[in-house]
């Protein structure tokens, strides 16, 4: 080593970058590569394989389940609201006439003069 | 200049049809992974763990921690494989959730490693009372750094990544990243010239 810094391209320090190399230098035991491979895939299993992994069946069928109550109920929502609609519909034009007008409108079997008197008076 | 030029040229030919090839194994690998398949999903570890590591490396102060982080990174990847697009290079888009897990790691461990000595490799220098030294010193000095000054330096002088691939890296600028290479190297330098100036 000398007091001179040596500099190289780009104004890197070649020693010293020559020895953060080593410093960083990544091992090159295979076998240390194997483990953690390993060790990275023991984890990505353990997360594939959860608490909820033995009930996944069972939550499978829970959601078909589920699915269909939730067709049902709209299927029965959609029927209950076509009769009310319908009977909505029905009252507007069906209104029932009160018995003083069906009275006063009924002129089967009377003569003619009556029963024009009665629906021109009718309310 | 011409004989420059041309080697390249030559290298570039021999090496493109390579690395498409290598490209196309690890879109498919990244497809299979994405349906489901753990086996794919191991072979993209083994061709990735390596550099990953090496990314992690330049982050943490230990060797402990980055393998900490390079799990932790394969652990999000795996979680996140749905929303990775296989036309992208998947070593990049790993290089960027290692850089986060390893600055995790560091942030959650700054204050328990603060007085730890970072573990070294032994790989046996040319004088080893020197050398020694100037490793100790250099280790110092990397201490001494700033996370990121300390990140950038290793990951642009020791694994040779461009100042925009460690900007995307550590989600700075490039001229950041070009900033704090100066410094980080201008900051070492000046804490190992003393050691340098004492020697006979």
């Amino acid at each position: 080593m000398t007091n001179q810094l040596r500099i190289g391209p780009e104004g890197r320090d070649d020693e010293v970058t020559r020895a953060l190399r080593e410093l960083y230098a990544a091992p090159d035991d295979p076998a240390y590569w194997e483990r953690l491979e390993a060790r990275i895939m023991a984890n990505v299993v353990a997360e594939g394989e959860g608490w909820w992994q033995p009930y996944q069946e069972w939550m499978r069928t829970g959601l078909v389940a589920a699915g269909i109550l939730v067709a049902a109920a709209a299927l029965t929502l959609a029927e209950l609201r076509t009769e009310s609609r319908r009977e909505a519909v029905t009252s507007v034009i069906e209104t029932p006439r009160t018995l003083a007008h069906q009275m006063a409108t009924e002129t089967t079997g009377l003569p003619d003069r009556e029963a024009t008197l009665r629906l021109v008076t009718a309310p | 200049m011409a004989t420059t030029a041309y080697a390249r040229y030559r290298r570039f030919v021999h090496t493109a049809p390579a690395e498409q090839e290598r490209q196309q194994h690890e879109r498919g690998l990244v497809v299979q992974a994405q349906g489901g398949s753990r086996e794919a999903f191991a072979a993209l570890v083994r061709l990735h763990q390596t550099r990953a590591f090496a990314v992690a490396r330049a982050i943490t102060l230990t060797r402990e921690d980055a393998e900490d982080a390079v799990q932790d990174a394969f652990l999000h990847a795996y979680r996140a494989l749905d929303r990775f697009r296989p036309d992208q290079p998947f070593g990049a888009w790993l290089n960027r959730i290692v850089a986060n897990a390893a600055l995790d790691i560091g942030r959650r461990r700054k204050v328990r490693d603060a007085d730890q000595l970072p573990e070294t490799v032994a790989t046996p220098f040319r004088d080893p009372a020197v050398d020694a030294e100037l490793r100790a010193r250099l280790e110092e000095g990397l201490r001494k750094l700033t996370e990121r000054q300390r990140s950038v330096i290793v990951l642009h002088d020791v694994q040779g990544y461009t100042h925009g691939e460690i900007g995307a890296m550590l989600s700075i600028p490039e001229g950041t990243a070009r900033s704090d290479l100066h410094h980080a190297r201008a900051a070492l330098r000046r804490m190992l010239v003393d050691m340098r100036s004492a020697e006979p």
